[in-house]
């Protein structure tokens, strides 16, 4: 089942000559976890921002063609209708954080008092939030009295936390200890398991080799690619052709090649590169 | 010589009663590069808010060319120590990019022409020269990141802080961010806080790691790298093709590229 539909869509912020998302067609299926990468500018966060319809119901500008998301036309749609459906971690947590709560726990619990939900719920889902994101010692703490990573966390579970049926997330590590990040992907992996949908924005290629099945390359507006992860990136030219750097262990393999030392696949994950090093060391 | 800075059994607690920072004892030397490394939370963006007075010592003291921070006023530290926030957000206040490239010079008492010079000259250094006239609300978050840098390089302090350079940043963006780091070392003394241990392994060789609001390793970074214990106890995971050559039986741990890991992989079929 399509879960999410560009069709044609472009985008021009009010003010602005040119579109800075051009006549986007892309279809995600129910269940994926699609990986985004690109260039700075390239419209990712547009495009991030126009799923759950900031873009056009809080930025103004000119929209053209239509976004679907679970059967509903964003344009004609509202936010608070949409973020029933998508939820959304911003690029910077500062702007994430509703300043609604004025601890930690508040914060969390904000958007599930607005669904509605039992007091006993939510007091148990936040509890559960806190504890596997690692805030624990944080719960009562006013989110802006935190570090940068420890704010970017309470951000991210602002969103986990009412599970969305599609989880765009804009960069979410960026600013996360490898410790913090491994929590944040075992969540989100959990999501995934349950048949959430997943965009992940990120500029992390070794994040993107992990978990994503799916990736798509943004240049100036366009989808300049859009394929299986493995065969993209480890498309070394394509990657460079786009300003991506590719994972060291791909490039060490493809180093490796250069010098006659390797003559199978490039490497994308660390399994792939311990096989290599195992098998060139052997012969 | 004076160190530029110099930091003495330094404690912090926010008023919240947070303690931040615990028993820090450094000094930094004019012209060095310093990366400041640590988990989530540790005390590093706090301790470098100490350098140009943004947060004074709950007890201990801090010396800028030798003079305590705690009678200096934050204007007048910051002409030597400058800052770039972590979160641009934290910084720009102004509405245009020029403006608030323009603002630290402002206060400097310096001629009209030479803050336009000064502004110029730093939008330049970091490629924002077409987005002068910008609205900062605009921008994507990697160039108010640039926009922060340039204000602090047009304030031409001595020590400049960069907090989290490359988050936001595309490839090339980091490349131009390196770049940048070993250009303004010529003239300045840098200190990088960063998780990118790619970036703090191309531009830093000494890098200090903070592990709860302690000091717990100062020295060279293959040696910080190569210390497991370290690493596992401080959660900070070395460059991924270092993190290889580790689970590699006979490999030597330090290494940081992949040139080095193919002479490594030579040298030992010899
Ligand atoms: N609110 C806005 N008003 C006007 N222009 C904007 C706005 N937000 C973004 N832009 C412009 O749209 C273009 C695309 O920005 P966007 O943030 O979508 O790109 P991105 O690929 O996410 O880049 P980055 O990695 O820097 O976040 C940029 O040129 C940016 O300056
Ligand atoms: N304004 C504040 N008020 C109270 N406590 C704070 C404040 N800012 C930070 N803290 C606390 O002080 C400690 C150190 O925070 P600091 O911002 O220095 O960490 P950091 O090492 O820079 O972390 P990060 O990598 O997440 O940016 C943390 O426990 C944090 O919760
Ligand atoms: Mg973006
Ligand atoms: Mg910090």
């Amino acid at each position: 089942m399509d879960i999410l539909k560009f069709k044609n869509f472009s985008w021009t912020y009010e003010g602005f000559n040119t579109p800075i998302i051009k006549k986007i067609n892309l279809t995600i299926k129910k269940g994926e976890f699609v990986g985004m990468i690109g260039r700075v500018g390239a419209g990712r966060s547009s495009l991030c921002s126009s799923i759950l319809g900031l873009i056009p119901h809080f930025y103004p500008g000119k929209f053209e063609g239509n976004i679907i998301v679970d059967g509903v036309d964003v344009e004609t749609s509202s936010l608070s209708k949409l973020s029933t459906i998508v939820g959304l971690v911003f690029q910077s947590p500062t702007n994430q954080l509703s300043g609604a709560g004025t601890t930690v726990e508040e914060e969390l619990a904000f958007g599930l008092e607005n669904l509605g939900i039992q007091r006993h719920e939510i007091i148990k889902r936040v509890e559960e939030m806190v504890k596997l994101i690692g805030l624990e010692k944080f719960s009562s703490r006013n989110p802006f009295e935190l570090s940068g990573g420890q704010q970017q966390k309470v951000a991210i579970a602002s969103v986990l936390i009412m599970e969305p049926k599609i989880l765009v997330m804009d960069e979410p590590t960026a600013q996360l200890d490898p410790l913090g990040t491994k929590l944040v992907f075992d969540l989100i992996k959990k999501l995934a398991s349950k048949g959430i949908t997943i965009l992940l924005n990120t500029q992390n290629v070794d994040q993107l080799a992990e978990f994503a099945d799916r990736i798509i390359i943004m240049d100036k507006g366009e989808i300049a690619a859009d394929g299986d992860a493995r065969s993209i990136l480890t498309d070394i030219t394509l990657l460079k052709k786009y300003g991506i750097e590719p994972s060291q262990l791909t490039t060490l393999s493809y180093k490796m090649k250069e010098k006659k030392l390797w003559n199978k696949p490039l490497c994308l994950t660390m399994k792939d590169a311990e096989e290599m090093v195992c098998e060139v060391m052997k012969r | 010589m004076t160190p530029i800075i110099k930091v003495n059994n330094l404690m912090f607690s926010y008023p919240n009663g947070v303690v931040a920072l615990r028993n820090i004892n450094l000094e930094i030397n004019k012209g060095e590069i310093v990366a400041i490394i640590g988990h989530n939370g540790s005390g590093k963006t706090t301790l470098v808010k100490t350098f140009n007075g943004l947060l004074k010592p709950t007890s201990g003291e801090v010396l800028i060319n030798g003079v305590s921070t705690k009678n200096e006023n934050t204007a007048k530290l910051s002409k030597i120590v400058g800052y770039v926030f972590q979160n641009p957000d934290d910084q720009i206040f102004n509405n245009s990019v020029y403006n608030e490239v323009a603002f630290g010079p402002g206060n400097l008492n310096l001629k009209k022409e030479e803050i336009n010079k000064r502004v110029l000259n730093a939008l330049e250094i970091v490629g924002l020269e077409k987005d002068k006239k910008m609205h900062t609300l605009d921008l994507s978050l990697n160039k108010k990141k640039l926009v922060t840098i340039a204000s602090i390089i047009a304030m031409n302090p001595e020590v400049i802080i960069l907090d989290e350079p490359s988050s936001g940043q595309d490839h090339e963006g980091t490349v131009k961010i390196e770049a940048l780091i070993k250009e303004l070392q010529k003239n300045h003394t840098v200190i990088i806080i960063s998780h990118d241990m790619n970036l703090v392994s191309k531009v830093a060789s000494r890098v200090i790691v903070m592990w709860d609001s302690n000091l717990i390793f100062d020295g060279d970074k293959r040696t910080a790298f190569m210390n497991s214990d370290l690493l596992k106890k401080t959660d900070v995971s070395p460059p991924i093709i270092t993190q290889l050559a580790q689970k590699i039986k006979g490999f030597r741990k330090d290494i940081l590229t992949a040139d080095e890991f193919i002479d490594e992989i030579i040298k030992l079929k010899k």
